[in-house]
């Protein structure tokens, strides 16, 4: 043992220094190190869960806005169509009242002229009648009654008046 | 840089002044001296290296004696605190690099621990590491040229003793931390297992006791079944506790052969052809060191988890 140097005082030595050693590795190195890897991973972790929940709610938001969006084309393809609807309905509407309007201004002419006719026809005959009498006068000189005249006068005149018509 | 390897100018430059080197240093040191009967030029001549084993004495304190292995040993310690207390004194979250090369060797070990003690990694850990940074570091610097024989006091007999020797090469060291090895993978299982049931993975004094039932019952048959392998099973128990003891030994020179034969070989090839031929050397040097410190952290960590872990399954 006395060759290879076995020597209990500096076996005791190194064992001091071995446990100094430990202490210093263990005080400025594994705590450290250690808890500084600890956090470092909680705060990895941290980090990952927020980056995977932020993904979460970006992809919720972007379907909701996908959603939105929908609605909205949606929304307005119905507003157009309504629209459309409605105007189609004016422009029926708009022609109907022309026609009805159109319709109205010939009735209105056709009874304008069938007044002015018959009220012409009315003067006409008036005027008529006072010159066949006339003439009958001045044919028959006095030879007939007035009154039985004018009376021959308006029966000649209603036949001659369901012939026209 | 040309493409091919070999072919850059200052390589091949380099090459051929190393080559050139190693010719003459092969031809003119003792080794080509002897085999050529040239002679050694006075200031080439690398004095014989004298192997000592035990470790030398630089200085007294009364009863004690201060050795060059202790000094070594003293540098590791400060060159170890000061990495460590620099690369820890500012902790960031995001490190600078020797706080993140701290972290990678403390890393590595961790990893190392968690494949072997799983859940007892942490606790593993301290040893574990002091271990292997304590070797691996002892291993290292004593491949810088201020070991081993640059700086010499020289003793009343006349002996040179270099100031500062490889601390690895003095059986203390190993010695010591085979003591702490063993005592903690032992303390370790007693913790876990109490006195009794550690005690008892090694008699398996089970059949022994049932044996003496039988006995005592007057069943001798089954009684003599039991004893015999009650008795094999103490039996066992005691190579068993022989080899838990030799374990200090076999770490103990494990790591100082290892590291002694490492300075001897380098010396050897230094003194025999004193140029270039020792660099390969170095690097094997620098192989076996950290091996060594691997091995020797690494076994201390098997035998504590296999300490903590049930014995009945591990027999």
């Amino acid at each position: 043992m006395e060759n290879i140097g076995i020597n209990v005082p500096l076996l005791i030595a190194f064992l001091i220094n071995f446990g100094i050693l430990f202490v210093l590795l263990v005080v400025f190195g594994y705590k450290p190190i250690l808890k500084m890897l600890d956090q470092r991973q909680a705060k990895i972790r941290e980090s990952m869960e927020q980056a995977d929940l932020i993904r979460e709610q970006t992809a919720k938001s972007e379907e909701q806005m996908k959603a939105h969006l929908d609605a909205a084309r949606k929304d307005g393809q119905s507003i157009i169509a309504q629209a459309a609807q409605i105007g189609e309905k004016l422009k029926e509407e708009a022609r109907e009242g022309a026609r009805k309007e159109a319709s109205m201004v010939i009735e209105r002419a056709r009874v304008e002229i069938d007044r002015d006719r018959d009220k012409a026809i009315e003067g006409l005959r008036g005027e008529f009648a006072d010159i066949a009498i006339m003439a009958a006068e001045k044919v028959i000189n006095e030879s007939l009654d007035k009154k039985k005249h004018q009376k021959l006068i308006d029966e000649v005149l209603e036949e001659s008046k369901t012939f026209k018509k | 840089m040309s493409k091919k390897p070999g072919c850059s100018t200052p390589i091949l430059i380099a090459g051929l002044v190393f080559f050139a080197m190693f010719i003459f240093a092969f031809l003119f040191g003792p080794l080509g001296s002897k085999l050529f009967g040239l002679n050694v030029p006075e200031w080439m001549a690398v004095s014989k290296p004298e192997i000592q084993l035990k470790s030398e004495a630089v200085a007294h304190i009364s009863w004690f004696t201060i050795t060059n292995t202790l000094i070594a040993s003293w540098l590791t310690i400060i060159v170890l605190g000061t990495f460590f207390y620099f690369a820890t004194r500012k902790m960031k979250l995001i490190p600078g690099r020797l706080q993140n090369f701290a972290e990678v060797i403390i890393e590595i070990l961790l990893n190392f621990a968690s494949s072997v003690g799983e859940k007892h990694a942490r606790m593993l850990l301290p040893l574990l590491a002091t271990i292997f940074l304590y070797v691996v570091t002892n291993a290292y610097l004593a491949l810088f040229p201020f070991f081993d024989g640059t700086i010499y006091i020289v003793e009343p007999n006349g002996f040179h003793a270099p100031i500062i020797r490889a601390a690895n090469t003095d059986i203390n060291l190993p010695l010591s931390l085979a003591i702490v090895s063993f005592l903690y993978a032992e303390i370790q299982g007693l913790r876990t297992h109490g006195l009794f049931r550690y005690l008892n993975s090694f008699f398996q004094a089970g059949k022994l006791r049932e044996g003496f039932a039988y006995l005592f019952k007057g069943k001798i048959k089954p009684a003599l079944g039991s004893l015999t392998f009650g008795f094999i099973n103490l039996f066992i128990g005691v190579l068993e506790v022989i080899g838990h003891l030799v374990r200090l030994v076999s770490f103990t020179f494990r790591l100082f052969g290892n590291m002694t034969a490492g300075v001897i070989l380098l010396s050897a090839v230094t003194f025999l052809v004193p140029f270039i031929a020792a660099i390969p050397f170095y690097g094997l040097e620098m192989l076996v060191g950290l091996v060594q410190a691997m091995i020797f952290g690494g076994l201390t960590m098997v035998f504590s988890a296999m300490a903590m872990t049930s014995h009945d399954i591990a027999h």
